[in-house]
């Protein structure tokens, strides 16, 4: 009736035309198939509008209705938003925990227990050249080699405080660094939400560019905590420990003070090890220095040197910073106070030295115990610290399954299709070919009686 | 509905595994290799307390031994120095027996002062004996010699004591003053053989048989007593000696066991990883590799 001639060639031209898009998009997923971040994509076909058959009379159940062929609707981006909620969240903490966990493994390795040369071996030493020169106080050789001692002990301290007050000023160059990195991300979504935007205005669905952007979030979410609102054609606002960090095309760039939200992440990690953790142990440490500098100091003046004289400063400085050992001290180890009479035999002032090992020197700790328990300390935080990283890092890895379980590209999955499509584009070109012969025969051999 | 697995997820997970799997062996073997299952206070932070509580108690222990040992030396001089005194007091009795005998003549009294004087002289060298360069009788003026060699008897040292640590707040006193066993001018043995010089040169023979042997005899006392003092001190330092050495043993093993590996249970469990390792690998190299792509012909 009032049916093109042509209407099949032109439906088959459709099929043709879908299942060759349909090849395209399985080709980009094969292509993608580890690109980080990468969504597979599906051409979503569908069937093209109808054309209704005028009929005679304005039935509804007239002839009806004919298919036209298949049309792409749209290429879809498989991913699941909310298991990107959950990883980043999980990210979070597992970038806060590996923070943690490096620097408190460079503190401890800094700290070099147990082992010959830590400061609990110093320590050890320390006392026994006290009792030593308490066995034989009128002796130089045994008055030089407590000098030794003891040197070796300060240089112990000032050295393990020197390795945490490095490790602080690389956690400080640390927190900048990855204060500009998360500011560089959120320009980067910025540019990206230009231009997502721009296509979206157009009516396109800018697949790939969505993929960046979710990315470059989750990147960012390992630093610090992320949250999304979603602004107009399909640009983000981003908002960065509490901060605004994209407003739509515009980024900012945020400064420590300004994230003021900040609850977790890399940085925050990196922060707490800076303003607590760290300085945590050198206010320990400094304790039992000046505890040590101090107790030691007046156990000296109430001594006698060599000479008969009234014990000096053994000690110089005031914490684990700039402890040392008296240099005039060192230069005349017959100023160590070891007799409590004057008497060069007597060594009741050595002994009392050797004795502060099992004092309580300080709170209910001896200097030992509290020096001990400061490694414990460093060890149990690190202990933690390795079992948070493992925990987050299982829980990472499930969630980026989870999500690569919805979003990955499964190479079984794209041959079968890549098969199926060619197969749908093959199907198509034969019947193309059969319309052509149906119209060869229409044209070419119609009405040719008698020629 | 079957969970979807992409080739991403086996890749990721196995990396996973084996690096689980690496970083297992890695301990392991940093345990076989050193020795210690206890290589940094986060391995065991408890351990690690206990570790270096142990080998601070490790150190002291040695340290009360090689004073208990210094403790010894010093008391097997005195007491050879003690012996010899006894030896010579000793002597110094038979010449006061042989003087009060009314039959000697002056020059056999003048003979018997000769050799008490040097007898003198040898008590009082023994008293000045040393021990790696201190007077061991001169109480803590350890420079000081305590006797002059001659006629003046005084003492120059002190009476003070000198102690040694043999234990955690275990003290004890290892030397006596020369004054209070061989005594000086005014007392002791020294006044004592002086008054025997002195009466044998004026013949009074019965000061001699009487009150002088009593003195002798007394002075002898005192140094008994003092060389008992440096045995029951030497039993003491015998017994702190074993104590030291007992404690010192089961120190020992108390630190192996809380940082040394059981080589036995590491070795098993290095082999379990290892199989496991090898296991992942080859799981890992079946697994990754074919896709559909690998059956389909080419047509």
């Amino acid at each position: 009736m009032g049916l093109s001639t042509f209407m099949g060639l032109e439906t088959n031209l459709r099929g043709l035309l879908a299942q060759q898009q349909a090849l395209d998009t399985t080709s980009h997923n094969i292509a993608n198939a580890s690109t980080p971040g990468y969504s597979r994509q599906t051409a979503v076909l569908e069937a093209s509008p109808a054309y209704t058959l005028p009929g005679v009379g304005t039935s509804p159940a007239g002839p009806g209705q004919i298919g036209t062929g298949v049309d792409v609707a749209a290429y879809q981006r498989i991913r699941d938003s909310f298991l990107d909620v959950q990883y980043r969240a999980q990210s979070m903490l597992q970038g806060q925990a590996q923070a943690n966990q490096d620097g408190l493994q460079q503190v401890q390795l800094a700290f070099n227990e147990p082992t010959d040369s830590g400061i609990s071996t110093l320590l050890s030493n320390y006392w026994s050249a006290w009792q030593n020169l308490s066995n034989n106080p009128e002796d130089m050789g045994t008055r030089q080699s407590l000098a030794q001692s003891a040197s070796s002990l300060a240089d112990g301290f000032t050295s393990l405080s020197n390795q945490l007050t490095t490790l602080q000023s690389q956690t400080a160059q640390n927190v900048t660094d990855t204060l500009t990195q998360a500011n560089n991300y959120g320009t980067q979504i910025a540019q990206l939400n230009l231009t997502i935007s721009k296509l979206t205005v157009a009516g396109d669905t800018p697949n790939d560019l969505l993929d960046q952007r979710d990315l470059l979030l989750d990147n960012l979410s390992a630093l610090g905590n992320v949250s999304t609102t979603a602004g107009a054609n399909g640009s983000i606002d981003v908002s960065f420990g509490g901060a605004s960090l994209v407003a739509g095309g515009t980024p900012a760039t945020l400064a420590e003070s300004d994230l003021t939200g900040l609850t977790s992440g890399k940085l925050q990690g990196l922060i707490t090890l800076r303003d607590t953790t760290i300085p945590g142990y050198q206010s320990q440490l400094n304790t039992i220095a000046s505890t040590l500098i101090s107790a030691t100091n007046t156990q000296s003046g109430n001594g006698f040197d060599l000479n008969g004289n009234a014990g000096g400063a053994f000690f110089t400085g005031t914490d684990a910073t700039n402890i040392a050992v008296n240099p005039a001290v060192i230069s005349n180890p017959g100023l160590i106070a070891a007799s409590s009479t004057g008497a060069v035999g007597d060594a009741g002032n050595a002994l009392a030295m050797a004795d502060m090992q099992s004092t309580n020197l300080i709170g209910s700790s001896t200097i030992d115990t509290a020096y001990t328990q400061l490694v414990t300390q460093v060890g149990a935080d690190v202990q933690q610290a390795n079992n948070q990283v493992s925990t987050t890092t299982a829980l990472v890895n499930a969630l980026n399954n989870q999500r690569q379980s919805v979003s990955g590209v499964n190479l079984d999955e794209e041959m079968t299709n890549l098969i199926t499509y060619q197969r749908g584009y093959q199907a198509s070109a034969r019947a193309m070919n059969a319309m052509d012969d149906m119209l060869d025969q229409l044209i070419n051999r119609t009405g040719r009686v008698g020629l | 509905m079957t969970v979807r697995i992409t080739q991403n997820m086996l890749n990721t997970t196995l990396l996973y595994d084996l690096q689980n799997v690496s970083s297992q062996l890695q301990n392991s073997e940093q345990e076989l290799s050193s020795g210690y299952k206890l290589n940094q206070p986060s391995d065991d932070p408890y351990g690690a307390s206990q570790a270096l509580k142990l080998r601070a108690d490790l150190a002291s222990n040695q340290q009360y031994q090689s004073n208990v040992s210094d403790a010894n030396s010093w008391q097997s001089v005195a007491d050879t120095a003690l012996g010899d005194i006894g030896d010579s007091i000793e002597r110094a009795r038979d010449l006061v027996i042989q003087g009060g005998n009314d039959t000697n003549d002056s020059s056999d009294r003048q003979a018997i002062v000769t050799e008490l004087t040097q007898l003198i002289d040898s008590i009082k060298t023994d008293a000045n004996t040393q021990y790696a360069g201190r007077y061991v009788f001169s109480g803590t003026a350890t420079n000081t010699q305590p006797y002059q060699l001659g006629t003046n008897d005084a003492y120059a040292g002190n009476t003070a004591t000198i102690t040694r640590e043999i234990g955690a707040g275990v003290q004890v006193s290892i030397n006596q003053s020369g004054s209070s066993i061989i005594g000086d001018d005014t007392s002791g043995l020294l006044a004592t053989l002086r008054t025997v010089v002195n009466d044998l040169q004026s013949g009074n023979t019965n000061a001699l048989n009487t009150t002088d042997l009593s003195a002798i005899d007394s002075a002898n006392d005192t140094l008994l007593n003092a060389r008992a003092q440096v045995g029951a001190l030497s039993d003491r330092l015998t017994t702190a000696t074993n104590r030291l050495q007992q404690t010192e043993q089961s120190t020992t093993q108390l630190l192996s066991n809380v940082q040394d590996a059981d080589m036995t249970q590491v070795m098993i469990n290095f082999s379990t990883q290892q199989a496991a390792y090898q296991a992942a690998l080859r799981a890992g190299a079946q697994i990754i590799q074919p896709s559909l792509m690998d059956f389909l012909t080419s047509s």
